[in-house]
């Protein structure tokens, strides 16, 4: 026992030392997934736009990718809570592996520094299909058997199908793939009926006509693509949305957890930076702390639920 | 006119020098076991964003064509693939180095890598918006008889035998089942740890068998080649004779290939291997240093490079994960893939493609003049290069996924293959497995849930008939060899 106090102690004491020069050496940001993807392109952006304020200051992306993410969110619970190291999580798989008990960590274990972005989910089919809303799709749907691509069990899009099944009592022939681009080909190539996907995965396609955007799982329309309407105007009450937020863990220093709170909130309201991650098809949803807290913390008991259904 | 356009675009000093500097860090990236292309590629993305699009595209499009020929150059020099694609080469072109060719080795190597680039490309420009549907009609089905495709190759690749050759194929596909189902999401021998649940990192792996099994068999040579090997005897080398019907087959599979979306270079390169073997009239030469098998592997994994972009440029499909990330640079300049490429944007568009011509002339000249001094490495002592060798397979296995996990893997795959090698077990074999296996089994329990578990979806489509078809031509012919061996060795004892 006065072994880990003492070393809280010293802890503590490196942190007060280490708040008034904040920060004083490289930070690290963990990216719990691959370069070259969304999440990773986020990530790079928020530190070109951050360098910009925190003169000085060096930062580096660390990727983590892995396992659902699981690999980088365990791999941000571990870190010194120095204030030295940000984590960039990405939902609902941040709180489906809580709820899967696959996790080792919980929300609690986070101070959540807020929402970045958000990629609404979508029910998408070839240009060609006959099914034009999510009427005609139940419709289809109970005439006969069809194939609903998903991006892996677990996934946001899993979860919006179970969602769309359980709702509208229909039972789709569930096929999970691996990545966006195996779902793409499938419905660019006419090898499935229907795809649970994101908006920014399928907005080029759909603007070149090439698919059918039928539904936009929100409660308002998007605004880069106001012709497509949402779940709930068509009548049905599937909501679904990946969120990408930043965190750091809880036991960093009250003082230093706000300055990187303030970063954080100068950076997403930066005109560059939003021009940027809107040509990246990033669409910008800040949503600070507590806001952001509250949203994960609902998240996680809806998945419970449907967990508890059906579990994966 | 547009072309014309676009060539004045990319004529300037500004875009060249773009190539330029893209290419020679693709060649350093794609050497560097551990540097992908990938990564590169997204580390530019913020920077490039500051440069008008042509420029970053070109640097961008120089360091993918660059790395796919980099990976090449310690594959040959020193069976350390730098990149996954040029595993096959290591096969044929370390024996080579071995035997005091390597510069010959990575002269056939550069060839084949610019022919097939280079007319890869020219599909590009010439056809894409045509090969777009030919690659979407590639459903699972489909990519489960590719992948079976392949894997007749295991006959190919095995020196031991037909049945070690089998057995380390199998090997191959059971360390393929460690990771998630992708069907139930349920793990598979993961021992309950958190780094098998995406299955056995692959590069890890390569590095093991392919790099570290070599260095702990040259610990008894004095160096890698025991021959002469001097500079001038290297620059007078000549390309083999015959070679070029090879570099044709290669650029072939590896254009088509290239075009289905999916990890296609990897797959490419052993699948040219895989038929030149079958078409050489020096069969017996493989596995020992066959120039043959390295102009089909090098023409194969490089022409997946204009392949690839095919239906990311026209459906916003990217092919792998370069293409995957090319397509985050192309959009953050406001280009978004699809028809209006070619129409509203058609200048950079074919400025791009162009620049690819460019970068490909780049690492053609670069590897000609370096070749002779690259292959000198076979002579220094091995007391020196085992020990920094083996550097950067640890430095390179721990940076693909910044994981510690990865380095003890590849060590377990470092001694666990030098003692399957030793007992006549195919490396090579047990790699094709490990590639081929996810895809298979993706392919096919995907196609049987579209199918509702009918199987007659394997059969169905002329593509699927077509690969049954290529298939089993690959597989009767050394089948065929093997019984007629095995019937002459029974005639010879019972003559004795």
């Amino acid at each position: 026992m006065k072994k880990v106090l003492s070393t809280l102690a010293l802890c503590a004491a490196m942190t007060i030392g280490a708040s008034a020069g904040y920060p004083s050496k490289t930070i690290k940001l963990i990216v719990p997934s691959k370069a070259g993807g969304s999440t990773d392109t986020t990530a790079r952006l928020f530190i070109d736009t951050a360098k910009k304020y925190w003169k000085g200051a060096d930062f580096i992306v660390v990727n983590k990718p892995g396992a659902g993410g699981l690999i980088g969110f365990a791999y941000e619970q571990r870190q010194k809570p120095d204030g030295y190291t940000f984590g960039l999580m990405f939902t609902p798989q941040f709180v489906a592996h809580i709820v899967s008990k696959k996790a080792k960590y919980t929300l609690d274990d986070f101070n959540i520094i807020g929402n970045i972005a958000q990629d609404p989910g979508i029910v998408v089919v070839n240009a060609s299909s006959e099914v034009k809303t999510l009427d005609d799709l139940v419709k289809l749907a109970k005439a006969k058997k069809i194939t609903a691509a998903v991006n892996g069990i677990g996934s946001d899009d899993f979860l919006a199908a179970k969602q769309f099944e359980a709702q509208t009592g229909v039972s789709f022939n569930l096929l999970p793939t691996k990545g966006s681009t195996e779902q793409k080909t499938a419905i660019l190539g006419n090898h499935v009926e229907v795809a649970f996907m994101n908006l920014s995965q399928m907005l080029a396609n759909h603007k070149a006509g090439k698919v059918r955007i039928i539904a936009i799982l929100d409660k308002k329309r998007a605004d880069v693509a106001p012709d497509i309407p949402t779940s709930v105007e068509q009548k049905y009450n599937v909501l679904m949305t990946a969120t990408r937020g930043m965190l750091v863990r809880k036991e960093v220093k009250k003082e230093i957890a706000d300055k990187i709170s303030d970063l954080y909130m100068k950076v997403v309201k930066d005109p560059g930076f939003q021009e940027k991650a809107k040509k990246s098809f990033i669409f910008l949803d800040p949503r600070p702390g507590a806001e952001y807290k509250s949203y994960l913390e609902g998240l996680q008991a809806d998945t419970q639920k449907v967990f508890d259904k059906t579990p994966w | 006119m547009i072309l014309l356009d676009a060539l004045q675009a990319v004529m300037t000093v500004d875009a060249l020098f773009a190539i330029f500097v893209g290419t020679v860090s693709g060649i350093i990236i794609g050497g560097m076991p551990g540097l992908t292309a990938t990564m590169a590629v997204a580390l530019l993305i913020p920077i490039t964003f500051s440069f008008t699009p042509l420029i970053g595209l070109s640097i961008m499009g120089g360091v993918y064509a660059g790395a796919m020929y980099g990976g090449s150059i310690p594959a040959i020099l020193l069976s350390t693939p730098g990149t996954p694609a040029a595993a096959a080469t290591a096969i044929e072109g370390y024996p080579l180095t071995q035997q005091g060719k390597g510069g010959l080795a990575l002269k056939v190597s550069v060839v084949a890598s610019f022919v097939g680039g280079t007319f890869s490309v020219f599909v590009l420009l010439a056809i894409a918006p045509i090969l777009a549907d030919f690659a979407l009609k590639f459903g699972p089905a489909e990519y489960f008889l590719l992948a079976l495709m392949g894997l007749t190759g295991v006959v190919s690749v095995a020196t031991g035998g037909l049945a070690k050759g089998i057995i380390s194929g199998l090997i191959g596909l059971i360390i393929a089942l460690i990771g998630t189902d992708p069907m139930t999401g349920m793990t598979r021998y993961d021992f309950g740890m958190v780094e098998l649940y995406e299955g056995v990192s692959f590069m890890p792996a390569l590095i093991g068998m392919f790099s570290i099994t070599q260095m702990l068999a040259l610990t008894s040579e004095k160096s890698i080649s025991n021959s002469d090997v001097d500079l001038k005897s290297i620059k007078r080398d000549k390309m083999p004779k015959g070679i070029w019907p090879f570099i044709a087959f290669g650029t072939g599979v590896g254009t088509v290939v290239g075009i289905i979306p999916g990890e296609g270079a990897t797959i490419a390169a052993f699948l040219s291997y895989n038929v030149a073997k079958a078409k050489s009239k020096l069969k017996h030469l493989f596995g020992k240093g066959n120039p043959e098998g390295i102009a089909a592997a090098e023409a194969g994994n490089n022409a997946c490079v204009g392949g690839s972009l095919v239906p990311l440029l026209t459906l916003g499909v990217p092919g792998n994960t370069v293409s995957a990330a090319l397509m985050g640079g192309l959009m953050i300049q406001g280009l978004i893939p699809g028809p209006e490429l070619f129409t509203k944007h058609a200048v950079i568009t074919y400025g791009f493609i162009l620049s690819l011509f460019i970068a490909n002339i780049v690492f053609l000249v670069i590897g000609l003049f370096f070749a002779p001094y690259f292959a000198k490495i076979a002579k220094i002592p091995t007391s020196i290069l085992v020990a920094a060798i083996s550097v950067f397979a640890i430095i390179g296995s721990y940076s693909i996924n910044n994981s510690m996990f990865d380095v003890w893997l590849m060590l377990l795959f470092a001694f666990s293959g030098f003692f399957l090698d030793k007992l006549g077990f195919s490396l090579s074999a047990i790699i094709l497995g490990m590639i081929l296996g996810p895809i298979a089994e993706n392919g096919f329990t995907q196609a049987m849930t579209i199918s509702a578990g009918d199987s007659s979806i394997f059969f169905a489509s002329t593509i699927a008939k077509i690969l049954w078809a290529i298939t089993i031509i690959l597989l009767i012919q050394p089948l065929f060899t093997h019984y007629k061996d095995r019937r002459q060795r029974a005639k010879a004892m019972r003559a004795e």
